[in-house]
């Protein structure tokens, strides 16, 4: 009795834990993660700092959103449509391009070009399921909203949401490796967006968004400096991150300060900041930027 | 006892699965409540016991903020909680941006939006009012 009772907890407590994503669970036996590294590597950088820092990278979303607020229009000219998740062979290249392909998602999404984005969404899959994150990523829901162009905030939730689940489970896996590619990914093609719209519209207000990226540079290669000596891909990768950071070197963020101003409008609190960023950037800087931002993307890009 | 223990263990992970769940649904009414002229960002899920003192706000995280863009905070708390959650802002500077509970008054926000115009890495600390143990979900989303 005791025996069969132990047997029914244990097979209860399996059951249980593994049914929230009975949907996409692969049944067959999962080879140890080839992609798993040694966690003396991983904890060069605490989870928690991983964590913080990819929340520290400008979503494609926010860029996406500046460029409707400049009045932008959408072009699918910007999108990486060369990309074939077919032909995405290693593990880098799956995770670097999962991440490319979710900035495109968000720009689509924000410009309410849902319908467009069902090729992307299928290729998002394919990488997803590539590198074992695909039970994170829902496909069919997401699939149902972009078709259903009614229901834009559950849309950018799941997208996000998938890619933020996505990303939790490859950390606390010691996959971190592949959660910074897809940081970096999401990040150089929000950049390559900017960076390719200002050429067409010089706007003052986007020009100093992509100075402030500044800001968060040594960030992102703090994320993949741990892996900078894992494999040729990885090294060129980092070697491209200075480069784009040597180009940022000379570029100046000054602060003037002030108090927030507070006021309550219908009982909810709203606050305006009084201090300001401001930045100091030549054209040829930025020029240098435009350059280096679409050489690296698309050599990433080419590579894959 | 044994029979009591063995029940005891069974519903331990089905009340794990609907606490899971339930937060689940706790972020997304919050973020459909955020508005229709909001796009989400971000949400930090939180949940603390009773602090032993309240000097301090305990769940502490980060975020890069952009100049020339207005964010909406929005804090949603579970019902079976005792506190309100509340969050407060500071800049790398540590000068407090916005609190959504206002100490003069007592008055707590459920949310608060904000102009940003410095771009910049800001420290987000949440935590329940008095120090009191919850649970609840802090949306970020940005104002178009």
């Amino acid at each position: 009795m005791k025996r069969r009772s132990f047997l029914l907890l244990i097979l209860l407590l399996f059951a249980s834990f593994s049914c929230r994503n009975s949907s996409n669970n692969n049944s067959g036996f999962l080879f140890p993660e080839a992609d798993s590294i040694p966690v003396g590597e991983a904890e060069k950088l605490s989870t928690e700092a991983i964590e913080e820092i990819a929340r520290n990278i400008s979503s494609p979303v926010e860029i996406a959103n500046l460029l409707q607020t400049l009045a932008v229009p959408f072009s699918p000219d910007y999108l990486a449509s060369s990309i074939d998740a077919n032909k995405q062979t290693t593990s880098f290249d799956k995770a670097f391009t999962l991440g490319i392909l979710g900035a495109d998602l968000g720009y689509l999404n924000m410009y309410e070009k849902t319908g467009s984005s069902i090729d992307i969404l299928s290729s998002i899959r394919k990488l997803a399921e590539g590198i074992r994150v695909g039970q994170f990523f829902d496909f069919e829901t997401i699939k149902r909203l972009s078709l259903n162009k009614s229901n834009l905030d559950s849309l950018l939730y799941l997208s996000i949401d998938s890619y933020t689940r996505i990303d939790k489970y490859l950390r606390d896996n010691d996959r971190g490796q592949l959660s910074a590619l897809m940081i970096i990914g999401v990040w150089l093609e929000g950049q390559y967006l900017a960076t390719q719209v200002i050429t067409e519209y010089p706007d003052p207000v986007l020009r100093d968004r992509i100075g402030e990226q500044k800001i968060i540079l040594n960030d992102l290669i703090m994320l993949a400096s741990p892996y900078c000596d894992r494999d040729p891909e990885f090294g060129e990768l980092c070697k491209f991150l200075q480069e784009i950071k040597e180009k940022y070197s000379e570029i100046r963020i000054t602060y003037t300060l002030g108090e927030p101003v507070s006021r309550e409008v219908d009982g909810a609190l709203v606050v305006e900041q009084t201090e300001t960023s401001v930045v100091e950037m030549t054209d040829e800087q930025l020029a240098g930027i435009i350059e280096i931002t679409k050489n690296t993307r698309n050599k990433l890009i080419a590579n894959n | 006892m044994k029979k009591l223990f063995i029940t005891l263990l069974l519903l331990l992970p089905a009340c794990l699965i609907l606490h899971g769940q339930g937060t689940d649904q706790l972020v997304s009414s919050c973020v459909l409540d955020a508005g229709p002229n909001c796009k989400y960002l971000k949400d930090f899920r939180i949940q603390l016991s009773k602090a032993p003192s309240t000097v301090e706000m305990r769940y502490k995280t980060q975020m890069s903020l952009w100049k020339n863009t207005k964010y909406k905070f929005s804090m949603c708390t579970a019902e079976d909680s005792k506190g309100e959650l509340i969050l407060t802002i500071k800049n790398d500077a540590n000068q407090v941006v916005l609190s959504s509970f206002d100490q003069k008054t007592g008055k707590t926000y459920k949310s608060v939006e904000l102009t940003c115009n410095r771009s910049g890495i800001y420290k987000l600390s949440y935590d329940f009012k008095d120090g009191q143990q919850g649970s609840g979900v802090g949306v970020v989303s940005m104002v178009k």
